[in-house]
């Protein structure tokens, strides 16, 4: 066993998120698969997953950190510890969460799955990959996969028997995935594939007894482009009649990648077919293998933002403790006076200044994944047609704002979380310095934060001529129009709706730039504006938890006769409750006025129309 | 064979506990709840004898209101086969609890009953000794090891005892509590959560026992132990050694 570590997760929060905010057990009655379950099945679903996190998967998150991923002669050992752990991890059965209990799964709603997936990210990243990819890839054999491919192949993945991967990336083809090279050529009922792919996380392993490639390739023949991209299923070794493991299928890892983070997880360069007899299976129809991949994205976009988010929390909740802990100085307001009592740290202004960064960046990046997460559930299952479509109009808007918005902020918060420790957050005695370097290939992998930009401002905001903007901005208006008037929050909202305007008249703006021929400018743009609309979904729903917030803590003060603001006060010191809510009130408010003027700034970017560094590269 | 478990619905011992200001109890609001881990000890124990074969049914059995069942619950995750739950919404002492489930006892008719040495929230380490004194049964408390017998009708415990360890054997039916070392807990898997939603948990009214449930124990008063007192300190060693033997009176 590696040493305890100091990982905590936020179950009040997310509790809160779940069930008093998006009333999550609710909402998940009305969709049939789900309806037999209950809060209680939920909370203990993810009691044991933060057990689980907390005692068995974040003590190896160091190891894997200062004993990386070694390779040898076409083999990748990992670090004792984490096959330790990942052992239990699969024997408990948590990478089958959400899949289908036809195969092993156990069929539970996608937004459980990812609040377990949050604690097991903030506990260690590198480690929650391995079964991340596995899950990923069983979910799109179970979609695509023929009848015989799930027979053989799922019920060993979902126990973590075997491992799956994702093959896109070549090394002249990585964000311009349609350029790859690597071929396909029929031979009989299978393909012989060959090429080389890179960056495949999990590719290789000592973990596992074989391996399920998902590989992107173009079948001899095919289009140029993404349109001539066929998927196809490649196993490390063949597996027999009998679905034991038999003969070696050409597939060999040729090299490791050394990394800034994630240094526990292998991130491998594969050969195919290098002797000409890399078998391979082709999963659905020809041609189609980048719309297959695509279908699978929204959820593996939402999963990287959870990446980002519980790593963000796990920082957060350190920083947290320990400005709680460490004496240094004086108030401030008594700075001349040399006996003055030093202090935690965390009433110096400057750092509270940074803990409520922290704290808003993190709980409304968990709540606009957790409800987009739901809006996905429901997408899929909800009885009604209308609320399936507005569901899946939600999640096709609110996906690259996941991805991007809470890895980006999220990567802010660990550097804000390094700070607060001061030189100790410099140092590896303290865990945060691995948790901004783990957080950073979030931005990264799985489409460029540049490329979620591009997705929201090109595809999204256009989509079924602009329904699902319209259909978001309606909903704030709605809230908007609610709220104005609130004796607590109302000037926020207030706020709230004048940025909301801005952004509109933004999105106009740029909308008629592209009518107009000019698609250079607004792309020029589309990572500020992104930037800008997720403050915009974030502010609405801080507010929207800090309106649900407030009406418990009034409550509380009622029943505990606190009606000044000195009683308050004290309740709020003394009652766990009562500061938990408070927190979430402060919160929004700090969002609302601290944060989100940034917004101010970009607006006025984006509508100065100069063009300095568009038209040539520096 | 059958075993007996207890599952009790205790205030999460990580968690800080405030004293309410009249002194009737503590504060609750945002209480989170867990399984008293000695019984979690206890599950354990009675599953590892189930899984050594014999096919040994493990029942679990919790006191207290609707609430309660989630403990229940949380045993049958980890393995156990059914569930007992009598209901019970007012507030009930060893006493009580040792007949409750002495009556339960006599229902079931387990081989031994093994529950945790003591509760984590009121301490009093009195149920178990109590239900084996109503039973008439031998006991063997604060076991760190338990070996069945070949033919299981006995076991031989070893207990942890103040200055070393006792080894005793105990003829069943027996009533054993669980101390620390027995075992390590395991986590209740996945796929033992969702088993445990279609698990049976009967529920019985404690008014159906013909229990008295009047408390022999009297709740007086709760306060906040108190805070210690600042230490002071000393001009020099010798003014140390005079305080140590003439104030605090330790050398």
């Amino acid at each position: 066993m590696a040493a305890q570590s100091t990982f905590q997760v936020d179950k009040r929060d997310v509790s809160f998120v779940l069930y008093e905010f998006l009333k999550a057990d609710a909402e998940l009655k009305k969709l049939p698969p789900f309806s037999g379950m209950s809060k209680n099945d939920f909370d203990m679903v993810v009691n044991e997953a933060a057990k689980m996190a907390v005692n068995t998967v974040a003590p190896v998150n160091a190891v894997c950190d200062r004993s990386p991923v070694q390779f040898d002669k076409g083999k990748v050992t990992t670090p004792a510890e984490l096959k330790a752990a990942y052992k239990a991890y699969c024997e408990g059965g948590w990478l089958g969460l959400t899949g289908p209990s036809d195969f092993g799964g156990q069929d539970l709603p996608g937004v459980i799955g990812l609040a377990t997936h949050e604690f097991f990210m903030g506990a260690c990243c590198a480690f929650t990959m391995y079964g991340g990819l596995t899950a990923a890839a069983s979910r799109l054999v179970f979609h695509y996969g023929t009848g015989e491919m799930k027979k053989t192949y799922l019920e060993k993945m979902y126990s973590g028997q075997w491992q799956g991967t994702m093959c896109l990336t070549e090394a002249g083809a990585g964000s311009a995935v349609g350029d790859l090279k690597t071929t396909a050529k029929k031979s009989g009922d299978h393909y012989l594939i060959s090429g080389q792919k890179i960056f495949i996380s999990a590719g290789e392993h000592d973990m596992c007894e074989n391996f399920v490639h998902l590989v992107l390739a173009r079948i001899e023949g095919a289009p140029k482009g993404m349109k001539g991209v066929s998927l196809f299923l490649v196993p490390k070794y063949l597996v027999k009649g009998d679905g034991s493991v038999g003969a070696y299928n050409d597939v060999q890892c040729v090299g490791i990648e050394h990394k800034m983070g994630i240094k526990g997880s292998a991130t491998c360069t594969l050969s195919f077919g290098e002797e000409g007899k890399c078998q391979g299976f082709l999963i659905g129809e020809e041609h189609r293998g980048i719309q297959y991949m695509f279908l699978m994205m929204n959820e593996a976009r939402i999963g990287v933002g959870i990446q980002g988010t519980g790593i963000a929390a796990a920082a957060y909740l350190e920083a947290l403790r320990y400005a709680n802990e460490r004496i240094q100085g004086t108030d401030i307001e008594q700075f001349k006076n040399v006996d003055a009592p030093r202090v935690p740290i965390a009433k110096h202004p400057d750092v509270r200044r940074m803990l409520w960064t922290q704290k808003a960046y993190v709980e409304g990046c968990r709540a606009l994944l957790y409800q987009t997460a739901l809006w996905a559930d429901m997408a899929q299952f909800h009885p009604d047609e209308d609320e399936r479509n507005k569901a899946m109009g939600m999640l096709e808007l609110m996906t690259p704002i996941c991805k991007a918005y809470c890895t980006d902020t999220g990567f802010k918060v660990t550097e804000l979380a390094i700070q607060t420790f001061g030189g100790y957050g410099y140092c590896q005695e303290y865990p945060v310095e691995q948790y901004m370097r783990d957080i950073k290939i979030a931005s990264i992998y799985e489409g460029t934060n540049g490329i979620q930009a591009m997705d929201l401002l090109g595809r999204k905001v256009s989509m079924k001529g602009g329904m699902y903007l319209m259909t978001f901005l309606n909903d704030l208006n709605i809230f908007c129009d609610q709220h104005a008037g609130h004796p607590v929050l109302g000037n926020f909202v207030k706020n709230l709706t004048e940025t909301k305007d801005k952004l509109a008249g933004v999105t106009m703006h740029f909308g008629g730039l592209g009518m107009s021929g000019d698609q250079l400018y607004p792309i020029y743009h589309a990572a500020p504006y992104l930037a800008f609309f997720g403050d915009v979904v974030i502010g609405w729903l801080l507010l929207r938890m800090a309106v649900v917030a407030q009406e418990k803590l009034d409550r509380l003060c009622a029943d505990n006769c606190c009606t000044d603001d000195d009683t308050k006060r004290k309740l709020c010191a003394d009652n766990s409750e009562a500061k938990f809510y408070d927190g979430k009130v402060r919160a929004a408010k700090f969002f609302i006025s601290q944060l989100m003027p940034r917004v101010l700034g970009y607006e006025q970017a984006m509508m100065s129309g100069d063009r300095s560094g568009l038209d040539v590269a520096p | 064979m059958k075993i007996l478990v207890t599952s009790k619905r205790v205030t999460d011992p990580d968690m800080k506990i405030k004293v309410k200001a009249d002194g009737t109890g503590i504060v609750t609001d945002g209480m989170n709840y867990k399984v008293n881990p000695f019984d979690e000890i206890a599950i354990e124990e009675a599953l590892r004898i189930k899984e050594k074969g014999g096919g040994a049914e493990v029942v679990v059995v919790g006191i207290g209101g609707k609430d309660a069942a989630l403990e229940i619950r949380s045993g049958l995750a980890m393995g156990a086969d059914r569930g007992i739950h009598v209901l019970c919404e007012q507030a009930v002492d060893s006493s009580v609890v040792a007949q409750i489930l002495a009556k339960v006892y006599e229902t079931e008719k387990p081989d031994f009953v093994i529950m945790g040495k003591q509760a984590v929230d009121d301490d009093s380490n009195q149920a178990a000794q109590m239900l084996a004194g109503a039973l008439g049964v031998p006991q063997a408390c604060f076991a760190s090891k338990v070996e069945l017998a070949g033919d299981a009708k006995s076991a031989r415990v070893t207990r942890e005892v103040d200055g070393g360890l006792e080894t005793i054997e105990v003829t069943f039916p027996a009533v054993l509590t669980a101390d620390l070392r027995l075992n390590e807990p395991r986590y209740a898997s996945l796929p033992g959560i969702m088993k445990a939603k279609k698990k049976k948990i009967d529920e019985i009214p404690v008014a159906s026992l013909g229990v008295d449930t009047n408390p022999r124990v009297k709740f007086v008063k709760m306060t906040e132990p108190p805070t210690r007192k600042a230490g002071v300190k000393v001009a020099d060693v010798p003014t140390l050694v005079q305080k140590l033997k003439e104030e605090a009176k330790v050398i």
